[in-house]
């Protein structure tokens, strides 16, 4: 009896030492559990690796990584979603992609998540995540769907998120007496002035679909335009689209050689092997501008805000991580997205080389980095409503205005005939898709 | 008389132990043998070439987006090929497709012929030519499409340096401008096929009998007389199936025009394969995209058999 009582005194204070550790760490309950990833393979996600190496040895909890090319992504990560059960615990998808997840079904809530709070990390602070980025990349419903309000809701945290900046050749702009622009019109006669001395001024994407929209849609924002207004017509005919749109024709006239091929590579790869002496997109380029392998204008280049117009606005894109509606380890899979987007993480990804999300850590700038300023800058009047993320943006995108301002850039038809009959045809698949049931 | 006339037979016959129950079966047996050697290879065609192409068939008469489970897709009926019908970028790009086709088509087997000719004597460093001539055809599409990218790159192309160091030109925006990027994937797909075509036909040349050259030659055929009397005319049905090999690998392949323009500038360069690729990937419209894969089927199908009809090699061999 003796003996069966001190056993069971024995048990009791080994069982409360077991809970007391599980508190302690609460990866504990997931340790040896194998989580799958979708990634893109850029270089972001890809130093990265770095971080997961560091997660796993903490946590107990293993990763298994699937890079695809990012243009890939889609397919696969759909396919594996619509399964009852898929391979991907964790899947980053291109901002454009989350209203057609969400619709389809396939995201968990992050609510989910959030109201277990064995998972929570109290020292999270999501608040630090920069909100053009969270909004852009996370949030879900809203009233136009894809944009924080009401209805809506969270279904993935940022990572390897980005604004746009503008980079400029400091030798370039000294030598031609040229103050960096901080308007359009500034930088239309920075470009004009860059033409006439036989430089080639602004590098841009320009091809066809997809990139050359984007190129177009850099400039709208600012510009005062938008591609809907409030009842969903479309509205890519307006003064301000149309200026956007000549815009671009006047880029493609004075910047280098060949920007209607240009996809983003082509178009940063330009302004690194010093053919372009502006760049205004993502502020992916000053990581690549340092890295002498592939620059060769390491050290030569400056960066400033977005210029302004109507209103000041960059853009917001990149990725952001959420979780598969069909997951099996959805807790493993939040510790993990938790972990890489947490405040050391951010502060550890940037020494590896990537790009942070938290203003904490562009504001306390680590590495010393020229642009971080800028980006911490620009950041608040990025927007996150600088194109529809509505799930036919996708149809629109490539079909319609990525055809349209092709013919803008490579041809010298009347730009408002172009972007009027664009927005016929805009409204012609919206009324296809019932945007219109309520009118 | 029979009796005489064959004994060993008949005197078989006598020891067999008149085995009806056993003829029914060993004929049986005997007519079903071929049909299970040839089993296997109907149940491949039927499960690798037949269901995908009932697949399309079937996936066109729905709505249904990857993503979504197939059950949900609605059952659209004609609605797909009505759609199709009315819609111009199906028939730009099959517009687009019919010339890439034609100017394709007609320069590898003019040019693919030609080298045969040229070829075929065993004249000095032939087999180092045979050889040079036929390594882009094992290079794979996509490799080409990259390798072809960065050649026509308008900024760091080697085409736009020589044409510009060499002759004083202004650099050609060859994959930016509709027509010149039209050129650029007409002159990659000649460039890898022009061998197929020059192998086929080296080998159709090869593998004529001696006999009849020789005696169009003692006859007092010219060289011309020789190639477009003789040669040409006995390789015909060789000719004729490296055509439809080619057309129908028109109108397949996709992977030189995604790496190499996507398709672009506008659709200048978007071939129907492509255009199918796009309407199911980049929009998730499988059900209308296997609506005009169906068309592709059907076009594909309609100029093979105008063409069989033509010059049927089958029928070309029987004449023979």
């Amino acid at each position: 009896m003796k003996l069966n009582l001190t056993s069971g005194i024995a048990a009791l204070a080994a069982l409360a030492f077991s809970i007391g550790v599980a508190w302690a760490n609460p990866y504990k309950p997931y340790e040896g559990t194998t989580i799958v990833v979708s990634w893109p393979s850029n270089n972001h996600f890809k130093v990265a690796e770095t971080l997961v190496e560091e997660f796993t040895e903490a946590t107990g909890i293993n990763v298994e990584i699937d890079y695809l090319q990012y243009l890939k992504l889609r397919d696969r990560q759909l396919l594996e979603m619509a399964q009852a059960e898929g391979e991907y615990d964790v899947v980053s998808w291109v901002v454009m992609w989350k209203g057609e997840y969400v619709n389809k079904g396939l995201l968990t809530p992050l609510s989910q998540m959030y109201t277990n709070a064995g998972l929570v990390d109290p020292d999270y602070d999501i608040d630090d995540i920069a909100d053009a980025y969270l909004q852009n990349g996370g949030v879900v419903g809203g009233q136009l769907g894809y944009l924080p309000g009401k209805s809506g809701g969270l279904y993935g945290i940022p990572f390897g998120a980005e604004t746009s900046i503008l980079a400029y050749r400091k030798d370039i702009l000294e030598e031609q007496g040229i103050e960096v622009p901080k308007t359009y019109d500034e930088l239309i006669a920075a470009m004009t002035k860059l033409n006439e001395a036989g430089i080639p001024a602004l590098t841009s994407r320009g091809a066809t679909g997809h990139q050359v929209t984007a190129a177009w849609l850099f400039h709208l924002a600012p510009m005062g335009g938008r591609v809907f207004d409030k009842n969903w017509n479309p509205v890519v005919n307006s003064p301000e689209a149309v200026k956007a749109a000549e815009f671009l024709r006047h880029v493609v006239k004075t910047g280098p050689t060949g920007i209607p091929s240009y996809g983003f590579g082509d178009m940063t790869t330009a302004f690194l092997q010093g053919d372009a002496a502006l760049y205004l997109d993502s502020l992916k380029i000053a990581a690549l501008s340092r890295d002498e392998t592939r620059s060769k204008v390491n050290g030569k280049v400056g960066y400033a805000l977005h210029p302004t117009d109507a209103r000041c606005g960059s853009e917001t894109g990149g990725f952001a991580m959420g979780i598969p509606a069909n997951s099996q380890n959805k807790e493993a899979a939040f510790l993990f997205i938790q972990w890489m987007t947490s405040k050391d993480a951010d502060r550890r990804i940037v020494e590896l080389g990537g790009d942070p999300i938290r203003i904490s850590t562009l504001k306390e700038n680590p590495m010393g980095f020229d642009e971080y300023p800028v980006v911490a800058e620009q950041l608040p009047c990025a927007d996150p409503d600088w194109r529809p993320l509505i799930p036919e943006w996708n149809e629109l995108n490539t079909d319609v205005l990525g055809q349209a301002l092709t013919r803008v850039i490579t041809t010298e038809d009347d730009v408002q005939a172009i972007m009027d009959e664009a927005n016929d045809k805009i409204r012609a698949i919206m009324e296809r898709e019932g945007y219109y049931a309520w009118q | 008389m029979s009796d005489t006339a064959n004994p060993t037979i008949d005197s078989a016959r006598q020891d067999q132990p008149t085995p009806v129950k056993s003829v029914k079966p060993r004929i049986q047996a005997g007519s079903l043998t071929p049909y299970m050697f040839v089993t296997p290879a109907i149940i491949v065609m039927l499960g690798g070439l037949l269901y995908p192409i009932f697949m399309a068939f079937y996936l066109s008469f729905y709505d249904w987006e990857i993503g979504r489970p197939f059950s949900d897709a609605p059952a659209v009926g004609m609605a797909n090929f009505i759609r199709m019908i009315q819609d111009e970028q199906v028939w730009e790009v099959l517009w687009v497709t019919l010339r890439f086709g034609f100017w394709t088509i007609t320069i590898e087997m003019v040019l693919g012929i030609a080298l045969a000719l040229l070829l075929e004597k065993p004249i000095r460093g032939a087999s180092f030519f045979r050889t040079i001539f036929i390594l882009p055809l094992m290079v794979s599409p996509v490799v080409v499409g990259l390798i072809w990218r960065y050649l026509f790159d308008a900024r760091s192309g080697w085409i736009n340096y020589y044409l510009t160091t060499w002759f004083g030109m202004e650099p050609l925006v060859w994959l930016g401008d509709p027509q010149l990027a039209f050129f650029a994937i007409v002159f990659t797909d000649i460039w890898q096929w022009t061998p197929f075509i020059f192998i086929i036909i080296i080998a159709g040349l090869q593998a004529l009998p001696s006999e009849v050259v020789e005696a169009s030659e003692i006859d007092g055929a010219n060289w011309w007389q020789q190639i477009f009397l003789v040669k040409l005319p006995m390789i015909q049905s060789i000719i004729v199936i490296a055509l439809l090999m080619r057309i129908i690998d028109v109108f397949r392949g996709l992977e030189v025009m995604l790496i190499m323009t996507g398709g672009g500038p506008g659709r200048s360069t978007e071939l129907l394969s492509l255009h199918i690729y796009k309407r199911a990937f980049e929009t998730q419209q499988l059900g209308y995209a296997s609506a005009i894969a169906v068309l592709l089927i059907l076009v594909v199908f309609g100029l093979s058999l105008a063409i069989l009809n033509f010059a049927n090699p089958m029928k070309t061999r029987s004449d023979v």
